[in-house]
């Protein structure tokens, strides 16, 4: 029940917008001098090609927790924000962590733990590894490296664009739900039944907060469309000579060499053991 | 021959009745510094968007006319093509921007028009716009007169014969927007490029402006050079144009046969000085009691501090310490040049954000202790952008809503009396964002004091309106204040300021630089330049004729300095 008031009371007030806002930025762009941000984008998709996906198909334990270990170096190198590592628990956990912690708790012996373990171990690494490419690099890189590899120029735009607006989205929509908040009258919650309706009142809040939201985005944005017009944003997303200028800044370094063989080096070792024993 | 040469041009917007524009004739030269002046809906932006192209080939609706920019009809120039020889910066400039850093979005037109060195061109039109040191800033780390000159930026980057820009200086502080104009100045004295601005204030026209063309009803009614246009008095005034104070001043003294009749007016504080030198000054009777109130404190800060997270290293500190006492009745003004806090400031009092030093209090209780809903009562927030006021689909349902949520007696009967106060009975059904922006102002004022609040905070009220509809909420601000108790207005309007607060609240990097009335701020020279603010020029005028002199309308100009001519 005190966890249930605590909910009720954190929705609004806690997980402040502007906390958001900041995890988001920060995420995207607070991290741009980390090393895995310095790689080539386009090494990166190739090295998440292989730990996205390899590790759903193999089931030796060694194997998959010398996965998990590098991928799990990789994101402390990416300085992930917090909010985004916090997700990749709550993730991890919902989804196999918390039957692992049960099956223990309740005298589950090791034949049972095993296959969670192993199971908890694919999704972890590959959730991580998506970490690490997906917000260790800024957002322009990103969709350099996928507009390399044949992505639609709207694509990319879209991410970097998306990145660009989101922060601003965020601002106006806490304003607006500040509105509800200074104008609104929720009911009262001193005992249980009334912070469960206080919890279902500032649900509907957030819910209808998202009207006004969209109304105003439209607004702006069409001074956006105008503008990308002018910019001659459709000229570029047919002609080739521009996609080559933009590409044209990628560039593999020794630092790539060094990145992919360090980890070609390490998942070699990890066979290895796993032969071995 | 005319760089810009326009024809017979009407354009009717799609599902309208009459045509914005009916029948344009203007020429424009090359190497102008235009501003186009008009009220509120006369066509100056329409006529704008269709130097760029962007009507009639991106926005459609009836045209018909012609339109010749560099010799070429536009009909024949692709939007593309178009924004090489004409860049456009937006009144809403931030919405213009896309691009995350400012290099980036500096060079963005001219990597997608596939020009090759498109680095250097983004770098030298950010030199040239005063960016130099910032290609690598991200947006958000940019104050809102470097977003400006940001977006500025990106259209120069595409090399334009022609630059226009919708009401450059809106949003900014004195310091801000002269910043602007320099720039603008450069960009057409070294740079040999034509500049064409909508601008409402006056004083900007006659100090960089070349020539001026007013527009009425669609039309262009004339051009003609800037001296001459702001000696036009009554002309601009039924126009909603005000010219520039000491023009005002001057046309009184002159109607009057007090001064002799002149060609054209003074229209900047160093001609007045040679027209009105004959003047003198005569003290006049303190009109306005300007005694400080003792009334209980309604509000007060204590030992203050609040730094907000940054995204990169450490956390940027806005306040350190502030201490700030408010009381019953009071018609405050707080100023200060752009990112001085006046809006953090506001936010903390009504809880938005959290202190991260030091104590809050409203009517004597911590603020942290006060339920958000309880808030409401004692005091409210007019955001700046009265958009996000808007949550319900029609004016009527958001100033009820406060009520009607709450239960409050005679819910409907208020909300009609205060859509008659606010002259919005007829607008009523309307949703509020598709309203024009004095009635926008208006209908979020409503809001504001739906539920009868003791302390009532604006942000930025009269920002981004025409000089009429500035009026009217000047004149909405009188009537309030005897329904209102307390009042803070942030704002960069020093008339406002004059015209209306009893104290005046300075805050300068993140402190309270000085706290007073508008004597002891405006009167303190020192205090004035240090802080960045600007008195109204014919404040200035007044000082520069007799420094005693403290007169802060025209009207008090007038009164001081009319009767006294040597003999």
């Amino acid at each position: 029940m005190k966890a249930m008031a605590k909910l009720s009371e954190g929705i609004l007030d806690k997980f402040s917008m502007d906390f958001l806002r900041n995890q988001v930025l920060k995420n995207a762009y607070g991290n741009d001098d980390t090393v895995i941000a310095g790689l080539d984008p386009r090494v990166l998709l190739a090295w998440y090609l292989f730990f996205g996906l390899v590790p759903w198909f193999v089931n030796d334990l060694p194997f998959l927790l010398g996965c998990f270990l590098l991928v799990s170096v990789t994101t402390v190198m990416a300085r992930i924000a917090g909010l985004v590592l916090f997700l990749f628990f709550l993730g991890v956990f919902s989804q196999t962590g918390y039957l692992l912690i049960v099956t223990l708790i309740f005298g589950g012996d090791v034949s049972a733990v095993g296959p969670l373990l192993v199971l908890t171990l694919k999704v972890a690494t590959v959730s991580l590894a998506s970490i690490t490419v997906f917000s260790g690099l800024d957002p322009d890189r990103l969709s350099n490296g996928l507009m390399w590899y044949g992505c639609p120029e709207k694509l990319s735009f879209s991410i970097s664009y998306a990145y660009r607006v989101l922060p601003m989205l965020m601002e106006e929509f806490q304003n607006v739900l500040l509105s509800y908040r200074l104008r609104g009258n929720p009911p009262a919650h001193d005992h249980f039944r009334g912070k469960v309706r206080y919890l279902i009142y500032q649900v509907k809040i957030v819910i209808q907060a998202f009207y006004p939201l969209m109304l105003n985005t439209a607004k702006r944005s069409r001074t956006t469309v105008e503008a990308l017009e002018i910019k001659g944003y459709r000229y570029a997303a047919v002609s080739k000579e521009v996609r080559k200028m933009k590409l044209a800044s990628l560039r593999v370094t020794y630092d790539d060499f060094i990145f992919l063989a360090l980890s070609f080096l390490w998942v070699a070792v990890t066979i290895l053991v796993s032969n071995i024993i | 021959m005319s760089l810009i040469e326009i024809r017979d041009l009407k354009f009717t917007y799609p599902g309208a009745e009459k045509p914005v524009l009916d029948g344009v004739h203007i020429e424009i030269e090359k190497g102008d510094f235009l501003a186009v002046v008009g009220n509120n809906g006369c066509g100056k932006s329409t006529l704008c968007k269709v130097l760029n192209g962007l009507i009639p080939h991106f926005i459609t609706g009836e045209f018909s006319g012609t339109v010749l920019v560099d010799g070429v009809s536009t009909l024949e120039q692709d939007v593309g093509v178009l924004a090489k020889k004409v860049g456009y910066v937006y009144q809403d400039f931030e919405n213009q921007i896309v691009r995350p850093t400012v290099l980036d979005d500096a060079s963005y037109g001219c990597l997608n028009y596939g020009m090759t060195d498109y680095k250097e061109r983004g770098l030298r039109a950010l030199d040239r716009c005063g960016l130099t040191g910032k290609e690598l800033d991200y947006i958000w780390q940019l104050s809102g007169g470097q977003t400006h000159l940001l977006a500025l930026a990106g259209a120069v980057a595409l090399g334009p014969e022609v630059l226009i820009l919708d009401e450059p200086i809106a949003q900014l502080d004195p310091g801000h927007a002269d910043r602007i104009y320099e720039v603008l100045k450069s960009l057409n004295e070294q740079y040999g490029k034509t500049i064409i601005v909508i601008e409402h204030h006056t004083e900007y026209i006659a100090d960089y402006c070349k020539n001026v063309l007013l527009m009425r009803d669609g039309k262009a009614a004339w051009k003609l050079p800037a001296p001459e246009a702001l000696s036009r008095v009554e002309e601009l005034q039924n126009s909603n144009i005000f010219p520039p104070q000491v023009t005002i001043a001057a046309h009184h003294l002159c109607k009057k046969g007090v001064l002799p009749q002149v060609e054209q007016l003074p229209t900047t504080v160093e001609q007045g000085k040679q027209y009105f030198h004959e003047l003198s000054f005569r003290e006049q009777p303190i009109l306005r009691k300007e005694e400080k109130k003792t009334g209980e404190e309604v509000a007060s800060f204590e030992k203050v501090s609040l730094s907000y997270r940054s995204v990169k290293g450490d956390p940027h500190t806005v306040f350190q310490g502030l201490d700030l006492r408010l009381r019953r009745g009071e018609k405050i003004a707080l100023i200060g040049s752009n990112g001085a806090g006046k809006s953090t400031l506001m936010k903390l009092m009504i809880g938005l954000l959290k202190p991260s030093g030091g104590e809050i209090k409203l009517n004597g209780k911590v603020l942290k202790d006060v339920k958000p809903e309880e808030l409401s009562s004692m005091i409210s927030l007019v955001y700046q952008n009265s958009e996000e006021m808007f949550i319900k689909d029609s004016i009527r349902g958001d100033i009820a809503y406060a009520m009607r949520v709450r239960g409050v007696r005679n819910w409907q009967e208020k909300t009609e009396a205060l859509l008659t106060r606010f002259r919005l009975t007829e607008l009523a059904g309307r949703d509020g964002r598709l309203l024009s922006g004095g009635q926008m102002r208006r209908a979020s004022l409503a809001i504001g004091i739906a539920l009868n609040p003791g302390i009532l905070l604006l942000d930025e009220p009269t920002a981004n309106l025409d000089i009429a509809t500035r009026k009217e909420i000047m004149r909405t601000l009188n009537d309030m204040k005897e329904i209102t108790e307390t009042v803070m207005i942030a704002t960069h309007d020093m008339q406002l300021v004059c015209e209306w607060a009893e104290r005046i609240i300075v805050l300068c990097q993140g402190s309270v630089a000085a706290d007073g009335t508008r004597d002891e701020i405006f009167g303190n020279r020192i205090l004035s330049q240090r802080v960045g603010i600007r008195p109204p020029e014919i404040f200035a005028m007044g000082q520069a004729l007799e420094p005693c002199a403290l007169c802060y309308t025209v009207d008090e100009f007038l009164k001081s300095f009319q009767e006294g001519v040597h003999v």
